[in-house]
């Protein structure tokens, strides 16, 4: 029965139409494959020549012992975040004889050959195999590598558990965040009893038989749990929510274009795709942090724009990328009705000034690096405003690939809504405003380069109608294509 | 109201829809019908404007469809769950597409409150998006959105499939209604012969994309339709 299974995930695999795709995103995919691939087995390999030379008096095994705890809890934050949850497509299943716990087996079996399994693999077997190499006991390694994988597919097992209640994600973070403040602050370091318990497995071989049985009992739960609500109005098949209806209507001040702004805010609110891409958008904002704490960048203020970019942008970048495509599910409907494009276009470029602001608003503390970096960063700003929301509803027009809204973007095979001239678009909003502040910066000065990417920005909201408008007609001549290619997918 | 001449439309040399002339005059209830693959949903569609027509026009109200956008204001339509947006409630969707079509909130309550028994109380007030919503219930949804705003022109594809008998049955005094009291022309697509003749002043048969009958309806026509599809069967 498994090999059916097998046979049917392939084909699922091999016929959805994100592998139909042009050859350009296949290579593009296999490159990313092999780049964290590539980048996770050099990370195992060196890591115990690093933390050998970085921390010389502690046995490297310890060190890793010490911080398994925050590279557990990080793991599960991530796959919270990014994991899809197996949904086998049960319903045709239901009503065939084949035993439930089969199916079920299979399901959870599916779930353990995910992308965020293999990926602390290639760190933890590399790792080990360094391990042997430099004398550590057979026994010891091998077990205690056997009991990473185990906690690996534990956390797999514990996020199907907890999966559908937000709250636990809230509760694995504010941990992480008390754990590494505590940890920071010298109070209490959690990673020393732990780091002890794991010296302890280390020591003890026989002991990765409990990762082994916590794994083993979270399958068995998630089993029951799944068998339980084996039914179609049970676990597996989507929850209903309850609606949360806020009153937007403060909202009508914006005129015409209030109705699509209302409907963009419930957009990102109601629906897993882009509530993802607003909490990405959100950690942009800590993309200064990288570039402005290296002493190595002050000197290259080039980098420090580009930077900077990022700071207000995040939100203008990783929605606005996608800004027909979020309206592809009913994307017919609004061509037919009765609507200039002009006011839609403008309702999504509100939208981006407004994210930008909040986000200048809260890239205050950046301050704290001092003016020329946070006049840089508000340059940044009105160059988003200005210039890069424009640049962003171009680049829309060319991406035609419909966007799932309530399904989470799968890592890798994220397709969903990307495509290779997505990235050439995406290059003048980082080079332009990197070309506007270096030229003047070599000839005239910092400040001069500073004024120069402001005035882009300032440039583009003066004659915004003007650019409207060229959209506008870029859009309507890509209306049937774009229509076309939205109803493609079903 | 419409006019449709020299119409096609073709795929990679296959012809799916090729209709020389069609005259639908204002107020009329148009029925279309034919089986899979006959050319309803492409014509509709090319109605709208979604698809770019080969050859020919369709004028509606004197405007070129494929041409200006002036016809959206008079013509609205609910041809398939993707005219409806899943992650918003009904009252919002009937609100929003209320606000598109430059209807206040109190407007739409006043239509709403008219097609009250077509909803069964199963629409309002659900605390459900519409994605959550049965397909039945999502297409009373599309139907009533589609008759906010009094349009002239009302295009509903296939609105009889997945209704409930009681729901088909309102929903056929609906279009008589708008149709002969209201002046409002109605196209309607249909599997089913019967209600397509209740309610249809007149039905058109596509074949292959091609017009092959084109009938007033009478006491006649539904034996008509039922010999002429079930020549097709035995063929």
């Amino acid at each position: 029965m498994f090999k059916r299974f097998i046979s049917l995930e392939w084909k699922q695999f091999r016929r959805a139409s994100y592998f139909q795709k042009g050859l350009a995103i296949k290579i593009l995919l296999f490159l990313a494959v092999l780049y964290f691939g590539g980048a996770a087995i050099m990370l195992g390999v060196g890591l115990f020549f690093i933390l050998k030379k970085a921390i010389p008096t502690v046995d490297p095994i310890q060190t890793v012992n010490n911080f398994l705890i925050y590279w557990f809890l990080f793991d599960l934050l991530i796959r919270y975040f990014m994991q899809q949850l197996p949904v086998m497509n049960i319903k045709p299943l239901m009503t065939i004889p084949i035993k439930r716990s089969t199916v079920i087996h299979f399901l959870l079996g599916k779930t353990s050959i995910s992308f965020f399994n293999f990926l602390p693999l290639f760190i933890f077997l590399p790792f080990s195999i360094v391990l042997l190499f430099q004398g550590y006991p057979v026994i010891n390694v091998l077990c205690w590598f056997v009991a990473m994988v185990a906690l690996t597919l534990s956390n797999n097992f514990i996020n199907f558990l907890i999966n559908k209640d937000n709250k636990a994600f809230y509760g694995i973070l504010t941990v992480l965040v008390v754990f590494v403040a505590l940890e920071v602050k010298g109070v209490f370091k959690v990673s020393q009893p732990i780091g002890q318990a794991f010296n302890f497995l280390y020591n003890n071989p026989y002991v990765a038989i409990l990762p082994i049985l916590l794994e083993v009992g979270l399958y068995r739960l998630n089993f029951s749990f799944i068998k339980k609500g084996f039914y179609l109005d049970g676990a597996i098949s989507k929850k209903v929510k309850e609606v949360n209806a806020t009153d937007l209507s403060w909202m009508n001040r914006f005129g015409a274009v209030a109705p699509f702004l209302k409907n963009d805010i419930k957009l990102i609110w109601r629906n897993v795709r882009p509530r993802q891409v607003m909490f990405m958008s959100f950690i942009f904002l800590f993309y200064g942090v990288i570039f402005y704490t290296q002493e190595v960048y002050r000197d290259m203020p080039a980098m420090l724009a580009f930077a900077s970019m990022f700071v207000t942008g995040g939100f203008l970048m990783t929605f606005g990328q996608l800004v027909p495509s979020w309206d592809s599910e009913y994307y017919k409907m609004l061509m037919s009705q009765n609507i200039p494009y002009k006011t839609y276009l403008q309702s999504k470029w509100y939208l981006m000034v407004f994210a930008v602001i909040l986000s200048f608003i809260l890239s205050t503390p950046y301050i704290y690096f001092g003016w020329d970096i946070y006049g840089m960063i508000a340059a940044g700003a009105v160059f988003n405003i200005g210039l890069n929301s424009f640049i962003t509803l171009y680049g829309g027009v060319l991406n035609r690939v419909p966007v799932e809204l309530n399904a989470k973007a799968k890592a890798f095979s994220n397709t969903n809504g990307f495509n290779p001239t997505q990235l050439l678009i995406a290059l003048p909003k980082f080079a332009l405003p990197m070309l506007l502040f270096y030229i003047p910066y070599k000839l005239i000065s910092y400040e001069a380069g500073i004024i120069a990417i402001a005035i882009g920005g300032v440039l583009g909201i003066i004659f915004r109608n003007y650019i409207f408008n060229i959209i506008e007609s870029v859009y309507q001549k890509g209306k049937y294509k774009t229509i076309a290619a939205f109803s493609e997918k079903k | 109201m419409i006019t449709t001449s020299n119409l096609s439309k073709t795929y990679n040399d296959v012809t799916v829809l090729n209709i020389e002339n069609l005259e639908i005059p204002k107020g009329q209830s148009f029925g279309l019908v034919g089986n899979n693959g006959a050319g309803k949903t492409t014509y509709f569609s090319l109605l709208l404007d979604l698809i770019q027509p080969s050859t020919g026009h369709i004028e509606n109200n004197g405007v070129l469809v494929h041409e200006s956008e002036d016809w959206k204001p008079f013509t609205a339509s609910f041809v398939d769950e993707s005219f409806l947006i899943g992650y918003l409630t009904a009252e919002e969707y009937f609100y929003f597409i209320g606000e598109l079509r430059g209807q206040k909130p109190s407007d739409v309550d006043a239509l709403l409150a008219q097609f009250e028994d077509f909803f069964h109380g199963e629409i309002l007030g659900q605390k459900k998006y519409l994605r959550d919503l049965s397909k039945g219930n999502q297409k009373k949804a599309g139907i009533v959105a589609a008759l906010i705003g009094n349009p002239e022109v009302i295009i509903l594809d296939e609105p009889f499939a997945n209704l409930d008998p009681t729901t088909q049955i309102r929903l056929k005094g609906i279009v008589k209604n708008l149709a002969e009291k209201q002046g409002v022309t109605v196209l309607i697509s249909s599997h089913d012969l019967m209600h397509v003749t209740d309610v249809c002043e007149r039905i058109v048969v596509l074949e292959k994309g091609e017009v092959v009958k084109d009938l007033e309806t009478s006491e006649a026509t539904l034996k008509e339709l039922e010999a002429h599809f079930s020549q097709e069967a035995e063929v």
